[in-house]
């Protein structure tokens, strides 16, 4: 019963960490509370029958690494956006392109509604 | 006679003319995207939603243009960068030209629609890569509903409405077009509510969202919901969703430029 406590707490423990170290790390929580308690049970049925503790203190160090790290990442990484180069390259030409096919459009707007958006716009240019 | 005459001139002017009072040029809002991961709300993408003129010889046109980006930490992973624009009549928000552009991972895909509002059709280029990687086009012809609009401009338009004349239970309904077919959209009044925002506590207009002959919208009416603030701009400051591969929410970040 030990044993199997002392594996689940091992895959558990570097499931976790593997978790911390990717964009994932937020959700390495949940594996690394799970290591911490068959870590615990492990460790309360090992000191009961007087066993040797030290792969339990290994899952116990596993787990503070995911924990750290994971922390670490949630309060010091900002969340940024990459590089919008590509897109913002993409916006002008884009702007461009619709200016040529709005050109060609019948827009179907009357004279006088043409009138009101303009005023309307330049008002608004003018706040 | 005159006076009957007059009201009818009246009823058909405000018809005609329906006036943009809350879409402002130079608008600009962002927003945080999140996505449901094992319980857990994590940051996935910036979305922006802006708004520009664009001057024709013939119009001057509102640019309304939403983009989202994947943060730099998925970029790797999962590189999104995606833009959707729509060209409208700046008093009525009626959609002229709309374009978008998905570049998610390796997936790209580029609708581009032209309104026809007098024969009611829209004439659509879709430009889609192929499994080796070779662009192509369809071109197809698409006829509509009167009032369809596409996705960016009814998004607008739900926010030019006059919600504070609204019913708690008041539903309307909204076609849309999107991927070549007509949707419909129903967007239905909660009532108010106050919510804490990265802009300040605000008292918001709380609308359920679904979708009438599509099953993309998943969830009981709580569960897509869209909070627009209770004020003349009525902002978008929180939405959430729910579809067939999970849930996810978006938070504003930031409102300038706004009209009121």
């Amino acid at each position: 019963m030990r044993r199997l406590f002392i594996v689940l707490g091992f895959i558990s423990a570097v499931l976790a960490l593997i978790i911390a170290v990717t964009p994932l790390s937020q959700i390495a929580y949940v594996p690394a509370v799970a290591a911490l308690i068959f870590a615990l049970i492990a460790f309360y049925m090992a000191k009961q029958k007087q066993y040797p503790k030290k792969s339990i203190q290994l899952i116990f160090l596993l787990t503070f690494i995911a924990l750290v790290l994971t922390t670490y990442k949630s309060v010091f990484n900002v969340a940024e956006v990459g590089n919008l180069d590509e897109l913002e390259l993409k916006e002008e030409a884009s702007i461009e392109d619709s200016k040529e096919l709005l050109e060609e459009l019948d827009l179907e707007i009357d004279e006088s509604e043409l009138e009101i958006e303009t005023e309307d716009l330049e008002g608004l240019q003018e706040e | 006679m005159k006076q009957l005459f007059g009201i009818a001139l009246l009823l058909f002017s405000s018809m005609q003319f329906a006036q943009n009072t809350t879409i402002a040029v130079g608008e600009k809002l962002t927003f945080t995207a999140s996505y449901n991961m094992s319980g857990l709300m994590t940051d996935i993408a910036q979305v922006t939603m802006e708004t520009g003129q664009v001057k024709t010889s013939k119009a001057t046109l509102l640019h309304l243009k939403c983009t989202a980006a994947t943060f730099t930490k998925w970029d790797n992973f999962f590189k999104i960068r995606d833009l959707y624009e729509s060209y409208v009549s700046p008093t009525s928000l009626a959609p002229y030209l709309y374009k978008r552009d998905i570049n998610e991972g390796s997936y790209y895909k580029f609708m581009q629609y032209t309104f026809s509002h007098k024969t009611n059709s829209v004439k659509s280029l879709m430009r889609k890569k192929n499994g080796k990687g070779v662009i192509y086009d369809v071109n197809s012809n698409v006829q509509i509903n009167v009032g369809t609009k596409d996705i960016v401009s009814t998004i607008y338009h739900i926010r030019n409405l006059d919600i504070h004349k609204a019913m708690p239970g008041d539903v309307q309904n909204f076609k849309v077009i999107f991927d070549n077919k007509e949707l419909i959209i129903g967007v239905k009044y909660v009532g108010k509510e106050t919510i804490q925002t990265a802009i300040g506590k605000r008292e918001c207009y709380k609308l359920a969202l679904s979708l009438k002959n599509n099953a993309v919208l998943k969830g009981s009416s709580n569960d897509n919901l869209l909070y627009l603030t209770a004020d003349a701009n009525k902002v978008p400051v929180y939405a959430k969703f729910k579809i067939p591969v999970g849930n996810g929410e978006l938070k504003i970040k930031s409102a300038t430029g706004l009209k009121n």
